[in-house]
């Protein structure tokens, strides 16, 4: 119950700050340039605007979403309240992975480029959840935008350049251990989707529970009292 | 001009703190060396595989233009990330009203590292372009393109009422960029839609190195510089 309250504010947070409204505009826009390419590149060209956008907005966003509820002193409220801090932590990653998938859906349809509905729909939803998750590790430790933006940068890389490489032919079966490859293959929906989505379950859980252990240090010192 | 220059050394701190000011140091010297050593040797790797004579160097020029704005694009962004967090915390308020002014405040954020970038991208630009730039292009578009990140981080930090805001109007903002790609890949007077975002002259101005297009890209760039610091204003008060 607490968890969808907590779902649903974060959610109406989303709305009033313009998450909403921001998206509907890059998917009509990516949906355009989707359809000014020519058909043959229109899948990869999705997969990657799906890859780098809707599924790593948690990574983008989260820094400023925790600032943010700092400075309002939300998080001081959020400590004294009944509310868990794994419940916190799932509101995020389940409010920003909600919009995720639902503009990923809208750019694969439009596009025409989802092959799989299960996997394309999974595989977003579990990588926008493990990029949030990542972004609040994040969150939790720094004290300006700028900070964020500098520490995510290595995550980015990381999770970004293998995939990208991936993409475009570099493919050794390993590399399928990677998170953001796994999740090209969920688009795709090709053979290796299903070992490809216990591997993205397997990383989505493992950056959960750490982010879960580090909400909870940051909530036990909210206000610099340990509480 | 005093509490300028302090306004402006805090800034400074603030973001060395951060780390940010190695980061806006480091990455466009980096991007600087990928482009003239990695993209011509991508281009001899590309044209073998496909067998064709260029594929990329007919783009250099973008890249070159890329490089230009990157710097103090880069900048601006770190400034706009401070002031959104000096809004947030009401710093800027407290500082608008101190000698170093309404004013005083965009301009120790905003124009003074627009400025320094400004010498960046020259050195950068001459020591690590793909294509031949005369200097006077190659200093109107990098004055060009200091302007136009003030102009994009001011959208930034006044179209926003909090940081949250702050980073979806960045997101956006993205897309004032796309003017550089038109000259390159629309070739109808269709382009001329896009003649109300700067990047698009600068672009223009470097494709058919008509120094004619300086004037349409000062006047856009004023334009809205002016259109987004009233507004910035008004949130200050």
């Amino acid at each position: 119950m607490r968890t969808k309250a907590l779902f649903l504010g974060d959610v109406r947070f989303q709305i009033k700050y313009g998450f909403y409204y921001i998206y509907l505009f890059f998917s009509i826009l990516y949906i355009g340039i989707l359809f000014a390419l020519p058909p043959q590149w229109r899948l990869t060209a999705a997969i990657l605007m799906i890859f780098s956008d809707p599924a790593a907005m948690g990574l983008y966003f989260m820094g400023a979403i925790v600032l943010f509820e700092k400075s309002e002193r939300v998080l001081n409220s959020v400590a004294i309240s009944p509310v868990k801090p794994y419940e916190y932590v799932l509101s995020k990653l389940l409010s920003i992975g909600f919009i995720s998938t639902i503009v990923a859906i809208a750019i694969g349809v439009a596009s025409d480029v989802i092959t799989k509905p299960f996997f394309f729909i999974t595989g977003v939803f579990l990588c926008s959840c493990l990029f949030s998750a990542i972004g609040l590790i994040f969150a939790c430790r720094i004290s300006s935008l700028n900070q964020f933006v500098i520490a995510t940068i290595p995550a980015e890389l990381i999770i970004n350049v293998p995939a990208i490489a991936w993409l475009f032919g570099y493919q050794k079966s390993w590399l399928l251990f990677h998170p953001g490859i796994s999740l090209i293959e969920l688009l795709r929906g090709s053979s290796s989707a299903l070992p490809a989505l216990i591997i993205l379950i397997v990383w989505t859980l493992f950056f959960a529970v750490l982010a879960e252990g580090i909400v909870k240090k940051m909530l036990r010192s909210v206000g610099g009292v340990k509480l | 001009m005093t509490p300028l220059f302090r306004s402006f050394a805090m800034f400074i701190r603030q973001i060395s703190r951060d780390s940010m000011l190695y980061a806006v140091c480091i990455a466009p010297l980096f991007a600087a060396l990928f482009f003239r050593f990695g993209i011509p040797y991508l281009e001899a790797r590309l044209c073998g595989y496909f067998n064709l004579p260029a594929i990329l160097a007919e783009y250099y020029l973008l890249f070159d233009l890329f490089l230009a704005i990157l710097t103090p694009f880069l900048f601006c962004f770190a400034s706009s990330m401070v002031i959104l967090t000096e809004t947030d915390e009401n710093m800027s308020g407290y500082l608008a009203v101190t000698p170093v002014g309404k004013k005083g405040y965009l301009v120790s954020r905003l124009v003074f590292p627009a400025l320094i970038s400004l010498f960046a991208s020259v050195i950068l630009l001459s020591l690590f372009s793909l294509t031949l730039w005369p200097l006077p292009l190659m200093l109107a578009v990098c004055f060009l393109a200091s302007l136009f990140s003030i102009l994009v981080s001011l959208l930034v930090v006044s179209f926003s009422h909090n940081r949250v805001e702050g980073m979806a109007v960045s997101k956006i903002s993205g897309i004032m960029m796309f003017g550089l790609l038109v000259p390159f890949f629309i070739f109808s007077d269709i382009q001329y839609l896009f003649s109300v975002l700067p990047s698009f002259w600068i672009a223009k101005l470097c494709y058919d190195r008509d120094y004619l297009s300086i004037l349409p890209a000062l006047l856009t760039s004023f334009l809205w510089i002016g259109i987004l610091y009233r507004r910035f204003e008004k949130k200050l008060t």
